[in-house]
């Protein structure tokens, strides 16, 4: 029984950490087609820059999480003003755009290295002590985690559902032509789930630093991961996302225990492969993809 | 005549450096009900796309009112009061009915009218109060059709234009959409509207504007054109 508990406990830690940056990925992807490589990068910046406001000016944490979010909110609008907008009429955008992410986020990545090295650096944003279900200790960290993912899947999913904005942001998404007929800015709605995009990178960014360590390339796996996620719950399906998240989560952390950490990875690649020859579109995609 | 509403003088406008429209002019006058009638492919809805901002004229100039709108974005261009109705099923598929109309006053001038004008739209269309939500997508070809009109009147538009409303729809579901139109007509509002069809809108339009190859050939009332039939049989196969 303390097996099970062990397992669910890491598993839907992982999962809340892979659900955010996966959301975000997914966001961007059913809006603008467009792969976000940099999205790594961003994890990593939204780490190291809550890390440097807490220990440089001695802010408190949530000082360092908002500064985070708007620094990397800021870089997502950059990535969408400087890379994004210019190609977005082009042919092959989502080839073009691809590519162009990738290099953004070395930049990114570099400039990192550059500023706070490559030695790996302790996040200062942890709670302390556990709690016991039966002989398991569960750290408050993971609970945190947990609970800061539940509160930003609820808050996206009632951003898209229920505001004006998350109105626009699926209209654009289902029908951009349309919905430019309709009054939509699409360019601003763009821009903006990008800035969405990186401030959720940013949280995800910490959680992960969090639980290990602040590297500059520490986005990459996290990043891999997310990919996978959007590949097996459809691209662009945000509540496909976030289940096929948690599930993985789950599925990892199984596999972990009970082969070890070296053979969970390349399992779940053959798990994606199975899926896809058995659902091309993923779990929750559809033939005609209709996103978010 | 009275005030034009909107003038477009020497529009040309296409895609990637291929003309489609080729120096059209035009006047609408305010509270009239004018159709552009012509064969697929010679540039009914380009007119129209220009109009609404979605490619940008090479020449020419379109106006609404004293205000240019060649220089405007879209959504510029619906606040101004253009609202387009576009071919086909440009819904929100995912979205429910209810939310599809939503979306049609999504800009806050409308906004702030939407319970107004949603029992209007009901009124005038009350079978999409019943469907209100359904999905989009899981609608029928005749009621998809209705919702693009409901959902371009929640908008308060001083010029509708509606590109091919009676595509691809059985007959008795054309009547349908036609009858829709002329209450729109009857009720004041400004309506640019391009049909394949001249005998759907010769009975109806007050001018009647055929398009051939990106430029007017003929223009006059519905009757003069069906009197016309080397016309009809030159440019439209009738």
């Amino acid at each position: 029984m303390d097996v099970v508990i062990q397992i669910i406990a890491s598993g839907l830690t992982l999962g809340a950490i892979y659900a955010v940056s996966t959301v975000g990925l997914s966001l961007v992807y059913g809006s603008l087609n467009m792969l976000n490589m940099a999205h790594g990068a961003l994890l990593a910046l939204g780490g190291y820059i809550c890390f440097y406001t807490m220990t440089a000016f001695g802010l408190p944490a949530l000082a360092g999480v908002l500064a985070a979010i708007a620094v990397c909110g800021l870089v997502g609008l950059l990535i969408y003003f400087s890379t994004a907008a210019p190609m977005l009429e082009a042919p092959q955008f989502e080839t073009r755009v691809f590519i162009a992410t990738i290099g953004f986020g070395a930049v990114i990545e570099n400039i990192v290295l550059r500023l706070f090295g490559p030695q790996p650096t302790r996040q200062p944003l942890k709670i302390a002590g556990d709690i016991v279900v039966g002989n398991v200790h569960i750290p408050n960290q993971n609970l945190l985690i947990l609970a800061v993912a539940l509160g930003l899947m609820v808050a996206v999913a009632l951003l898209l559902k229920r505001s004006r904005l998350g109105r626009a942001i699926r209209a654009t998404a289902q029908n951009r032509e349309a919905a430019q007929l309709m009054g939509v800015r699409v360019g601003q709605i763009y821009a903006l789930v990008l800035a969405i995009s990186g401030g959720l990178a940013a949280i995800s960014g910490i959680m992960v630093s969090s639980l290990s360590s602040l590297l500059p390339n520490m986005g990459g796996d996290p990043m891999l991961k997310a990919f996978i996620i959007c590949i097996l719950a459809g691209l662009g399906n945000v509540t496909g996302a976030v289940i096929s998240a948690i599930g993985l989560g789950l599925l990892e952390a199984t596999l972990q225990y009970n082969l070890g950490v070296q053979y969970s990875f390349a399992l779940l690649l053959l798990l994606v492969i199975v899926v896809l020859i058995w659902r091309p579109h993923g779990l929750f995609g559809r033939q005609h993809v209709v996103r978010l | 005549m009275a005030e034009p509403l909107l003038s477009i003088d020497g529009l040309s406008a296409g895609y990637r450096g291929q003309h489609v429209l080729r120096g059209l002019s035009l006047a609408i006058p305010k509270g009239s009900f004018t159709a552009i009638v012509g064969p697929n492919g010679h540039g009914k809805s380009t007119l129209l796309r220009a109009i609404s901002g979605l490619i940008k004229p090479t020449a020419g100039t379109i106006r609404l009112g004293e205000q240019r709108l060649d220089r405007l974005r879209p959504d510029q261009i619906v606040s101004a009061g253009v609202v387009q109705v576009p071919q086909g099923d440009l819904l929100f598929p995912e979205m429910t009915v209810l939310e599809n109309l939503q979306m049609g006053a999504f800009l806050p001038s409308a906004a702030a009218h939407m319970s107004h004008r949603l029992e209007e739209v009901y009124a005038l269309l009350p079978k999409l109060k019943e469907r209100q939500d359904q999905v989009a997508s899981t609608l029928s070809g005749g009621e998809r059709r209705m919702v693009g009109i409901g959902r371009g009147l929640m908008a308060d538009a001083r010029l509708l234009l509606l590109d091919e409303p009676s595509l691809g729809l059985a007959p008795i579901i054309i009547d349908q959409i036609y009858q829709v139109v002329m209450a729109l007509r009857r009720s004041g509002r400004t309506i640019l509207l391009v049909e394949e069809s001249a005998t759907r809108v010769a009975d109806k339009a007050d001018r009647i504007h055929l398009l051939d190859h990106g430029a007017f050939v003929w223009s006059g009332a519905g009757s003069e054109l069906m009197a016309r039939p080397e016309i009809l049989a030159t440019y439209l196969g009738a």
